[in-house]
């Protein structure tokens, strides 16, 4: 049986849209944490390394360009995890056996990633929250295009909070 | 009230604070890393016998003696880093001070010390994140933290 529908009285339209209320926010720190996107955060330089590459040979790379981190990538681009300075200190220091490792066998696998487009209150839930110190951030195929850091994040939010 | 009026008179004390690992300049590299790993934290503040800070040794530190291979048996106090002025901090002191502190020496961890400039909490970039968090709940706490699209091919025809 066809619903039986009111006929609509011509001037008495309703615009559905009248009832959409804008999200409001209370401080521009807090639009941009949801309106921008991660990659208007520093995100470069990163640093990535194949998975054969030696223990050795990281820690003399990450010594020398002063990082903290490494993304291990694949031949695509893509991560397959990552090795930081807190790999160092829970598995390498006082371990010298290790040394001459590929990377694949210490590094952190299947690490936590952010899409370039994804939002920062996004990143800072996975740090925040999440206890994740350092995100690969990926383009939509999944390659690396940056890397997200404590210190990256607090001069975003540092930026805008003055 | 925005976050910008907040950090102008709250203080270090309103930060998220964690116990600070300390220990004298005699200990060891051993004991100061195994102190690290099981307390869950990267950086350790090199005190004297009053318990004023002296240096650190943190995670970029481990990286210097396990590249450099250094025997572990060797004390701490050799390869500390000095604390700059601004990186310590009372626990009234204004969150817009240690923000500046902290950008200006690049450093992770703060020290947050007493009346008589003992150490006795830590705080940092984390300290700062969660901070941030507390301020807008609504807007981070809600996030997904899963990393898989939605949609894996193109809706529609």
């Amino acid at each position: 049986m066809a619903r039986k529908r009111n006929p609509v009285t011509p001037g008495e339209f309703e615009d559905p849209l009248n009832n959409y209320d804008p999200p409001m926010y209370q401080d521009e720190l807090e639009r941009l944490l949801c309106e921008t996107e991660v990659k208007s955060m520093r995100i470069t330089p990163v640093h990535c390394v194949s998975k054969e590459m030696t223990v050795s040979a990281v820690l003399d790379l990450m010594w020398a360009k002063e990082t903290s981190c490494v993304v291990v990538t694949d031949e695509a681009n893509k991560p397959l995890g990552v090795f930081s300075s807190k790999d160092v200190l829970y598995k390498i220091a006082g371990n010298d056996a290790l040394y001459s490792q590929p990377i694949e066998a210490v590094m952190s696998p299947n690490p936590r990633t952010v899409y370039a487009t994804d939002c920062p209150a996004k990143a800072l839930n996975l740090m925040a929250i999440g206890g994740f110190r350092h995100i690969p951030v990926v383009d939509v195929d999944g390659k690396v295009v940056g890397m997200l850091a404590p210190r990256r994040t607090t001069e975003f939010l540092e930026a805008h909070m003055h | 009230m925005g976050l910008r009026e907040f950090i102008s008179y709250e203080t270090v004390a309103d930060l998220h604070l964690r116990p600070a690992l300390t220990a004298v300049p005699e200990v060891s590299l051993r004991q100061a890393i195994e102190l690290m790993r099981d307390n869950k934290l990267g950086c350790i503040f090199v005190v004297d016998r009053d318990g004023k800070p002296l240096g650190k040794f943190n995670e970029r530190q481990v990286l210097r003696v396990t590249r450099d291979k250094v025997s572990l048996d060797e004390p701490v106090g050799n390869h500390t880093v000095p604390l700059p002025k601004s990186g310590i901090v009372r626990l009234d002191t204004p969150v817009e001070e240690a923000l500046f502190g902290m950008r200006e020496n690049r450093m992770r961890f703060m020290c947050v010390v007493d009346h008589d400039g003992k150490v006795i909490a830590l705080t940092g970039q984390r300290g700062l994140m969660e901070y941030v968090v507390d301020h807008f709940p609504r807007q981070i706490k809600v996030q997904m933290m899963s990393t898989k699209l939605h949609l894996n091919s193109r809706e529609g025809a």
